[in-house]
């Protein structure tokens, strides 16, 4: 059998093929979702053996997250925060934290609450709250994404909140690196007053520049992006199957073929919403 | 060809359009809730492939190997999405 031939057999239907190419035969898809599987795995394996080869390069700064959070409460006719050193701290000590015992959470395995670090910094609040957020590449999606859940929403536009502090810190979370972001919110029980001890509560303009840039690995910039590489390769192979099915209709009509198989009409419908899903989805995560 | 298709069997393909598109805003709609929108891939791998039962149950053509073949198409979508988003 020529090589063409066995090409055309992949890809197009044929009597040899039962009327159906190959790759969209059952045994051929389980074939992909094997392939797919296991390049999953490799990319957890690599996590756990090479710590740091995966992540996620971010171009978020505390400025930027400072200035879109009091955006979107002005938008809401909210007073803006007042940037808080000591929250800062806090936010970076849970950020630090976060990578120092290899949790995603607001509660760590250890049993310390988000309160545990707004008090280990001195700060002592009539109320306080905390967002998390990772693996974001930039600072508007990220926003989006805690605008779109009611509940960090509810934290960036409560009315109750007077300062905010913002940790944005590089490590390796899980074998990954990435970029962990931590929203510490917060009312203090005594108003902040202008004397020369209050160095740890200033209030900061939008220009913002005080607000301290976020560490910077000195490592190069992460080598691999895990979702970005599943999801090119995810991509490639609905596309391939997609298009195998317009071709494979297109020749069934053709050739006026009557065969036993399952509707082309469905399964292009069922993967094309799909494939809108993976292309879609957001890449960061929150808490 | 795909419209052929379509046309002849106009109850089952809206009524599959209307559960994958219900399944389409479900995960907008848990955008920012991975549990969920987990589940929902999941909803719409189920959806599809109860969806293929009742489909070829009306056309008459119901066959084990058309179940098998929707089983790894609906496996197919849904692992792979869930594989890339969380």
């Amino acid at each position: 059998m020529s090589l063409k031939h066995r090409l055309h057999l992949l890809f197009l239907p044929h009597e040899k093929n039962n009327h159906r190419a190959f790759l969209l035969q059952p045994s051929f898809l389980a074939i992909l979702i094997a392939f797919y599987l296991l390049n999953q795995s490799i990319l957890r394996s690599l996590a756990t053996i090479k710590p740091g080869v995966l992540g996620y390069s971010s171009e978020i700064t505390i400025a930027k997250v400072y200035q879109a959070t009091n955006a979107e409460r002005r938008a809401a006719g909210l007073p803006a925060l007042k940037y808080s050193s000591t929250l800062t701290q806090s936010a970076t000590a849970k950020a630090d934290d976060m990578f120092a015992h290899n949790y995603w959470a607001h509660n760590s395995p250890q049993g310390k609450t988000p309160w545990d670090f707004f008090r280990s910094v001195g700060y002592q609040y009539s109320i306080a709250g905390e967002n998390l957020a990772k693996d974001f590449y930039d600072t508007d999606s990220m926003m989006k994404a805690w605008m779109n859940s009611p509940t960090h929403k509810a934290n960036i536009l409560n009315a109750k909140y007077q300062e905010i502090g913002i940790g944005v810190v590089n490590g390796t979370l899980n074998g990954i690196e990435t970029t962990l972001v931590v929203q510490h919110f917060g009312t203090p029980l005594v108003a902040p007053v202008a004397t020369k001890d209050n160095s740890s509560k200033v209030e900061i303009p939008d220009i913002a520049a005080p607000i301290p840039e976020p560490e910077v690995l000195a490592s190069a910039a992460p080598v691999i992006n895990p979702t970005s590489v599943s999801k090119v390769l995810g991509a490639i192979m609905f596309s391939i199957i997609l298009l195998l099915l317009i071709i494979d209709a297109v020749v069934t009509l053709k050739n006026k073929t009557h065969r036993v198989a399952g509707s082309n009409a469905g399964h292009i419908s069922f993967l094309i919403i799909i494939f809108i899903l993976l292309l879609f989805s957001q890449q960061g995560r929150i808490f | 060809m795909v419209w052929h298709e379509i046309k002849h069997h106009p109850f089952s393909f809206t009524l599959l359009f209307i559960g994958l598109i219900l399944f389409l805003l479900l995960f907008f709609y848990f955008y920012f809730d991975p549990h969920l929108q987990r589940r929902v891939i999941y909803g719409a791998g189920v959806f599809y492939f109860l969806w293929s039962l009742l489909h070829h149950y009306q056309k008459g053509d119901l066959q084990f190997s058309l179940v098998i073949e929707y089983l790894v198409v609906a496996l197919f979508g849904a692992l792979l999405l869930t594989g890339t988003l969380f």
